[in-house]
């Protein structure tokens, strides 16, 4: 038996999970529909994917709303889980899903999937005989993605560094590379069955003043990962910045330089796919406001040519929404990309140029540290400060980046930390902003970008 | 001076945290910044062990007073340095309250300056002035 079917068969026998029947799981997974991979609804490339956010405790109000998501014509359901389960802590979410149960009350804010088990679930993905994508945040996820896929859920949202350096102030980030590995593992080993398993990065990370060369190291470095592992289709991920120009800058060089390094790295059958988020800040608290961001950001999405667009609702503000609400959403998002035609290629080479730099730099500094593996490498340079999340509560992270918005919206950085940014690239960011004399007048400005949606 | 700070509890409200540093920094601080979900008691140590002048703890979900009771105790316990500055600022209580209600019962926990719902440059004015008023 080999090492990684030892340690499936440790994580697998959990008293709050089902008891693991993997020749079945097996023999599931290669007799599945397409419908249900998203890489089959990828490889047409015949539309934009639309995708909301969405979980509720109880099988029956989670069958409800795939119910009423279906009639808003989606085109990939989602499936959120509850926070004691991205906690591992199974037992809490037993309770609260007792208490769910019974009182038809939502005690938990997403749907527990090891405590339902596979062999319930399984029966509601091939039911709706869609795609579904796994959202979590979860730093230990290898029985929850065991779960998922032995369920029919074949997208898995999320990574060792996006799903750690916004989301926990101290869980060991070394062990979050080896807890991913796991998943990746598993995620190409039922590759081979079927249609691939689609892996996907979370891009937005803290959504809160991101420079685009941040985002992009990021995104490569987790596909590059997931890639090493064996895993085909990656989906890399990057949310609305403020900027429509930035974001297609930041789609073009992120587009182009995944290909290039999953190509340098041996992957060229690897189908790379685009995931936009809509806006991740904070939302106005006017809900037809609301509706006018969602409907901004989905243009945007049809211009930097998205694969996917991860929706929000006219809720957002207020808490997680109604079924009726977010299936309202998907029928206006996809209305709007119906009757979008005719959408302009926009390049502009000097900033396209300044931010490969910058990305290649990072990139080098990576490949440069010492350390014998790419996890090991990575962990080294995000310790060092050579790659800084704004915002990130995580005790690793640098937290000695600054930036702030120029005149049209776009994110510059005006400190650069340990960010090894070539002299030039860092002058021109530097150039595009008008900083005011006083630092305190700087922080107001700061404060003011960060909800520039409001 | 040295100011230690950072958000109080089960909080990460990790923003306004980071603001609150490069702020303190840009007035001229040296600031320990203990970031997000810290105890009453890590705040203490690391008063301590900077030989702080001032302890600015922020709070947002609301939760900040379970949290910060035990102030007189644990400054007791500590045999701290008696001119330190204990500050509390951010939203300091679940739903709606008022100002009146909110900032004695704070200074009964042994707070020198309360700042409920107050902007973050104004609170810092008033935080030097306060500083300056006692040197």
């Amino acid at each position: 038996m080999s090492l990684l079917q030892k340690e499936r068969d440790v994580i697998t026998r959990n008293e709050y999970a089902d008891t693991f029947d993997f020749a079945e799981i097996e023999n599931f997974i290669a007799n599945a529909p397409k419908e249900l991979f998203i890489t089959h609804h990828f490889k047409k490339r015949d539309r934009l994917l639309v995708q909301p956010r969405g979980g509720f405790p109880t099988y029956k109000k989670m069958f409800e709303l795939y119910e009423t998501f279906m009639g808003a014509d989606i085109d990939v359901l989602p499936l959120t889980i509850d926070s004691n389960t991205r906690l591992n802590d199974y037992a809490m979410a037993q309770k609260m899903l007792r208490l769910s149960e019974e009182n038809e009350m939502d005690m938990l804010n997403g749907y527990p999937l090891v405590n339902h088990g596979y062999r319930t679930t399984r029966k509601m993905m091939t039911h709706f005989n869609k795609p579904v994508s796994l959202r979590h945040g979860t730093p230990d996820a290898r029985l929850l993605v065991e779960t998922a896929l032995a369920s029919g859920i074949f997208e898995i949202e999320g990574g060792p560094i996006t799903y750690m350096l916004p989301y926990s102030k101290n869980f060991p980030l070394d062990k979050a590379f080896l807890y991913w590995k796991y998943v990746d593992k598993v995620c190409a080993l039922y590759s081979k069955l079927n249609e691939p398993i689609n892996r996907e990065s979370f891009g937005p990370l803290t959504a809160t003043l991101v420079p685009p060369c941040i985002v992009i190291v990021i995104q490569l470095i987790e596909m590059l990962l997931s890639l090493e592992e064996g895993v085909k289709s990656f989906s890399v991920s990057f949310s609305q910045n403020g900027s429509m120009m930035q974001d297609i800058i930041t789609s073009n060089v992120l587009k182009k330089l995944a290909r290039e390094y999953a190509d340098t790295f041996g992957s060229h059958d690897a189908i790379i796919n685009l995931v936009y988020h809509q806006w991740m800040g904070a939302f106005p608290r006017n809900k037809e406001l609301s509706d006018q961001l969602i409907n901004t950001n989905t243009v945007i999405a049809a211009m930097v040519r998205a694969d996917k667009i991860i929706i929000k609702t006219r809720d957002e503000a207020f808490g997680i929404p109604t079924m009726q609400c977010n299936a309202q959403s998907v029928a206006n998002t996809k209305y709007t990309l119906r009757t979008l035609k005719g959408l302009p290629l926009i390049h502009d080479a000097e900033e396209e140029e300044n931010l490969e730099l910058e990305v290649r730099a990072i990139m080098d500094a990576v490949f440069n540290d010492p350390a014998d593996t790419l996890w090991r490498k990575v962990f080294n340079t995000i310790k060092s400060g050579l790659i800084d999340v704004p915002f990130s509560p995580h005790i690793i992270n640098n937290n000695k980046v600054i930036t702030i918005r120029d005149d049209e919206g776009n994110i510059r950085i005006i400190d650069k930390g340990k960010l090894p940014l070539p002299d030039r690239c860092f002058a021109y960011e530097k150039s595009k902003v008008n900083l005011p004399e006083s630092k305190t007048e700087v922080i107001t400005k700061i404060i003011h970008d960060i909800g520039a949606m409001l | 001076m040295k100011v230690v700070t950072g958000v109080v509890g089960n909080d990460i409200h990790v923003v306004a945290n980071r603001l609150i540093d490069i702020s303190l920094q840009a007035r001229g601080f040296e600031v320990f910044n203990l970031g997000v979900n810290t105890s009453l008691e890590e705040f203490i140590d690391a008063v301590v062990e900077t030989d702080a002048d001032i302890l600015l703890i922020s709070s947002l979900n609301g939760e900040a007073e379970g949290w910060c009771r035990d102030l007189q105790f644990l400054r007791s316990e500590y045999d701290l340095r008696e001119d330190v500055v204990f500050v509390i600022g951010g939203n300091l209580a679940v739903g709606e309250a008022k100002q009146d209600d909110i900032i004695p019962k704070y200074r009964s926990y042994g707070f020198d300056l309360v700042f409920h719902q107050v902007d973050l440059n104004t609170g810092l004015d008033a935080l030097e002035q306060y500083v300056k008023e006692r040197a």
